[in-house]
This record gives structure tokens, C-alpha cells and sequence, in this order.
């Protein structure tokens, strides 16, 4: 075996040493790791573009919309309004009170012993109507206050399928002073006063009790 | 292999490089960009539900407005029932010659008071004291069922029927109306 030597190892070794120098392999890593850290950066910088220009488009469209939306509000208030009222007004025609069937029904319970000499009515409320009628006069007759009785009954029983709640009371009830000629027959006459009651229209549903929290 | 002393010192640096850069790229740059993404993000899904709720507005108008016509027809057949002028110039009038129509020509018509119709612009309530001194008592009834028939926008809220003390077949009558106008 011959004998070999290597004059340059000092040399082949400092090439060596250099060829692994950790500061060099470091910053061969640290490079790859900034090269990522770009394209990265890169693909979030196109996101953000992109999110931008969305952001841009659905801010025109809002800035587009909003006026118009602002604008329609205004008119839908407006025809609300308009509709209401009118409804309201539809509504209260509607629901208006007929004096006329109420006036034909007295007519006809009045028997020819009563002379009216007054009858009054008022109306008040809005939706449940309560209308109140007055009647006075003369009843004359053997009982001329069985003839006013049969009046007020008469009245209550006529009136009632129409309307709600009929009530109908004597205010007054007297033996008159003087006497009437009925059927060519002199009889005992009574001065009365009556109060008939009465509910017209719907009755307005009861406001939901607020539950205390 | 065994690391000098200078080698050591070269690997720390780079070391210290790298958390350098590691730091100035998360903070100074991902960070903003991503905080950037973020608001742009929350811009656009808060405008989401704003712009929904701007065209269900606009489309919801659109609906109500080609509904109008239809719903308001009958307001508009009622309104034009109601002269235009003062109605005291032109209620009394008419109420007046309605009466003469059913032969009850005594007839004084005047102004009670008016309200404004809150729940109603554009309309308001006056009320009328109509005062027919001489009627009989069945065409008094005829004529007040034709006007409740022929004038929707009058009610009768309170009558009133007396008896003459001199002529027993005549009635005093006197008629509290109230009637929708124009505002």
C-alpha cells in the first residue's frame, strides 16, 4: 500500500467549514421563510383588494338605495294615511245610526189610547252607540196606567232584536187631571214619561292586560 | 460538529434576525392588512341587512301604491259627495230644499260647531241645529229616513218631537245633525 499525502487539508478544510457555516445556512432558511411570508402577504393583499372593491359596490348600491328607500317611506306614510282616513271614513258611514226604523218601530207599538206629546233622542259613543229615547204623553183608558205599562213593555220587546242591552223604565208615571173622550166615552187619562235605552254597533274589545315583568 | 465561540455569536444573531423579521411582518404588516379585512368585512355584512331591508321598503311601497287605487276608490266616491266651498254656504241650502222636497218648507238649518277629525286629515265634523217648526209627524219620519238614506255622511245624534199646544195634528221637530266636510 503506498503511502498517501495531503498537503492541503488545512485548505480542504477551511472550505469545508465554510461550505456549513450555520450563519450562512441561516440565512439561506431565514430567506425561504421571508419568501413565504410574501407570497402570503401577497394573497392576503389580494383579498383585502377584493374585499375593497366589494365593499366599495355594496356601498354604491346602499348609497343608491338608501334615498329611494327614504323617499318610498315617505310616500308609504303618506298613503297609509290616506287609506286609513279613508277606511275610517267608510267605517263611520257604515256604522252610522238609522233614527227612521227606530221612529217606524215606536209608531207602531203606540196604541190609539197614548197621544205622544214628546219623544227625544241622543245618540253618544263611537263604536258601541248608546242611544237614549225620552217618550212622554197621555194614555187614557178604564186603566190608563196599564195602558202606559203595555207601552213601556211594548217598546223594550219591539226594540230588542235590533239592538243590545234594551232597558226601558218609567221616569214618570201619574194619574192625569183630566179626562179624555175615547169611543165617545169619558176616561180617566195618566201623564207618563218613559226611558227607553239601547246599544247600537260593535263593542270595542277589551285593551290586553299588560303583564307586569 | 463542535461550534466556536464565533459561530455561536453568528447563530444568535441569526436567531435574533429571525424573530426581528418574524415581528415586523406579523405586526407591521399581516396585522394592519388583517385588521384592514376585518372592518371591510364587518362594512359589508352591516350594509347586508340595510340594503334587504331599503328594497323590501321600495318594493313594499311599490305594492301599496298599486293597491291605492282600488282601496280608495270608495273614499274617493264618498269625498266627491261633499260640495267644495264653505259648507255653511252650501249645507243649509241643500238641507233646506231637501225638506221642501217632502212638503216641510219651515225649515231653519244653523252652524252648532265644528271639530277637527284627528284620526281623519283632511276631513272634519260640523254639527248642524236643524229646526222644523210645523211637521206632521209621518213625513217627518219619510223625510228623515230618505235623508239617512241619501246623505251617507250625515248622522242624526239627537232628535227631538213636540207636540203643538195649539194645532194637535203638527209636531215641532228639531234635529241635531253632523255631517263630514272637507277640511
Amino acid at each position: 500500500m503506498s503511502l498517501h499525502l495531503n498537503l492541503y487539508h488545512e485548505v480542504i478544510r477551511a472550505k469545508e467549514l465554510k461550505r456549513r457555516d450555520p450563519l450562512k445556512l441561516t440565512m439561506y432558511g431565514l430567506a425561504a421563510v421571508v419568501a413565504a411570508f410574501a407570497g402570503y402577504y401577497v394573497l392576503q393583499a389580494v383579498k383585502l383588494h377584493s374585499l375593497n372593491s366589494e365593499l366599495a359596490t355594496v356601498k354604491a348600491e346602499f348609497d343608491r338605495l338608501d334615498p329611494q328607500a327614504k323617499t318610498a317611506k315617505a310616500r308609504e306614510d303618506e298613503l297609509q294615511t290616506q287609506l286609513k282616513a279613508g277606511t275610517l271614513l267608510v267605517k263611520k258611514v257604515e256604522n252610522r245610526f238609522y233614527w227612521a226604523p227606530v221612529l217606524e218601530q215606536v209608531m207602531q207599538v203606540v196604541p190609539r189610547e197614548v197621544q205622544v206629546t214628546r219623544l227625544t233622542g241622543e245618540i253618544t259613543g263611537e263604536s258601541n252607540r248608546r242611544c237614549a229615547l225620552s217618550i212622554d204623553g197621555l194614555s187614557a183608558g178604564a186603566d190608563a196606567r196599564n195602558v202606559a205599562e203595555t207601552l213601556r213593555t211594548a217598546i223594550a220587546e219591539k226594540i230588542s232584536p235590533q239592538f243590545k242591552n234594551v232597558t226601558s223604565k218609567f221616569r214618570t208615571l201619574e194619574d192625569g187631571t183630566e179626562m179624555a173622550m175615547l169611543d165617545g166615552k169619558q176616561v180617566p187619562t195618566a201623564t207618563f214619561a218613559i226611558n227607553v235605552e239601547f246599544y247600537s254597533g260593535e263593542e270595542r274589545a277589551a285593551e290586553p292586560v299588560r303583564r307586569k315583568k | 460538529m463542535k461550534l466556536g465561540k464565533e459561530e455561536i455569536q453568528k447563530l444568535v444573531l441569526a436567531g435574533l434576525m429571525v424573530v426581528g423579521v418574524i415581528y415586523c411582518y406579523f405586526n407591521l404588516l399581516l396585522g394592519p392588512m388583517g385588521r384592514s379585512q376585518e372592518a371591510a368585512r364587518i362594512s359589508i355584512e352591516a350594509l347586508g341587512p340595510t340594503i334587504a331591508a331599503a328594497k323590501a321598503q321600495i318594493a313594499k311601497t311599490a305594492e301599496v301604491e298599486r293597491a291605492a287605487p282600488a282601496n280608495m276608490e270608495t273614499t274617493r266616491q264618498v269625498t266627491a259627495m261633499i260640495p267644495d266651498g264653505s259648507p255653511v254656504a252650501w249645507f243649509p241650502p241643500r238641507v233646506g230644499e231637501f225638506f221642501k222636497q217632502h212638503g216641510l218648507d219651515k225649515i231653519s238649518t244653523r252652524l252648532a260647531g265644528e271639530a277637527a277629525e284627528k284620526e281623519m286629515p283632511g276631513f272634519r265634523r260640523m254639527s248642524w241645529s236643524i229646526d222644523l217648526p210645523k211637521v206632521g209627524f209621518v213625513p217627518f219620519a219619510t223625510a228623515v229616513a230618505t235623508l239617512e238614506n241619501e246623505e251617507p255622511l250625515l248622522e242624526i245624534n239627537g232628535l227631538q218631537i213636540e207636540a203643538g199646544r195649539d194645532d194637535i195634528e203638527s209636531q215641532r221637530a228639531l234635529l241635531t245633525v253632523s255631517n263630514y266636510v272637507k277640511q
